[in-house]
């Protein structure tokens, strides 16, 4: 499998825990990436369109009976985006595993 | 004020995109506007909106096969043979015709230009025809006229030669079982 684009891979990564609207998503990949990677809401929309059209993700909104205030649009994993995250999550692991490997002394104390 | 102004460069974005999506960035925009500094949110926003308005842009163009621009380029280039080549250009043309209707073809088996064969035939007799009809009625042509008439002339044999390449590719195609 290719490897996802970065912006995809982030978000990819923080819907691994479920359901997450917009902007809890850009709080999420901010959180994780301890606070590296700060979306924009035209790259956020913009990957979440590319990722509901590839099928990686899919909108839940509807899904569940929310409040009217809780009305924003959520979005989750589809079993191929957990795949796809799953995977990503690998590649990342076996990178920083390697990378330990060939130079010794690089692993955080 | 930076909600409206935000609202307004959404503009700037394709309209299927803003339509998608507008409503929801001014959201997040105002939940940032809500939690963060302004400066900070007001600042990553203009560059957002630099880097992502040209991508939206961009996107359906660099999602177009590979197919879709050898096909393109392959008839521009023939009609620009056809033009300015003269006869060794017709061929020329007619061999990039050629080629187009193989790598489209290929592309779409189950929708084959094939077996619109009769139809680019008869569009390049009809036009022909019109042609004779008209230099007939009119005899000598005007100078404007007779480049018109040129033109013509090279579409209505760029019509008949495409209608008579996709007629024999059509006789080799395998049929569908």
């Amino acid at each position: 499998m290719k490897p996802l684009p970065a912006a995809s891979m982030h978000i990819a990564l923080a819907l691994l825990d479920g359901e997450l609207h917009g902007y809890a998503l850009m709080r999420r990949v901010e959180e994780l990436s301890g606070g590296a990677v700060r979306m924009g809401a035209g790259t956020l929309y913009g990957t979440i369109s590319r990722l509901l059209e590839r099928g990686l993700i899919v909108e839940t909104t509807d899904a569940v009976d929310r409040e009217e205030a809780e009305r924003r649009r959520y979005y989750e994993l589809t079993a191929d985006g957990r795949v796809a995250a799953i995977t990503e999550l690998e590649r990342l692991r076996m990178l920083v595993s390697r990378v330990d490997h060939h130079l010794p002394g690089t692993a955080p104390a | 004020m930076i909600s409206r102004t935000y609202r307004l460069l959404l503009h700037l974005y394709p309209s299927s995109f803003r339509a998608d999506y507008g409503e929801d960035m001014v959201a997040l925009l105002e939940d940032q506007l809500r939690d963060e500094n302004t400066l900070r949110v007001v600042s990553r926003s203009v560059v957002d909106l630099a880097i992502t308005v040209p991508i939206q842009h961009l996107e359906p163009y660099m999602r177009r096969s590979t197919t879709s621009v050898l096909v393109v380029a392959f008839v521009s280039i023939a009609a620009a043979f056809t033009v300015f080549g003269g006869p060794v250009g017709l061929a020329g043309a007619v061999v990039l015709l050629g080629l187009s209707v193989l790598v489209w073809q290929r592309s779409r088996p189950d929708h084959p230009p094939t077996a619109n064969w009769w139809r680019f035939m008869l569009g390049g007799l009809g036009l022909l025809g019109i042609l004779v009809a008209v230099t007939t009625a009119t005899g000598e042509l005007p100078s404007g006229g007779w480049y018109l008439a040129m033109a013509t002339l090279f579409t209505s044999f760029g019509l008949i030669a495409a209608g008579i390449i996709l007629g024999i590719a059509s006789r080799f195609r395998p049929r569908a079982a």
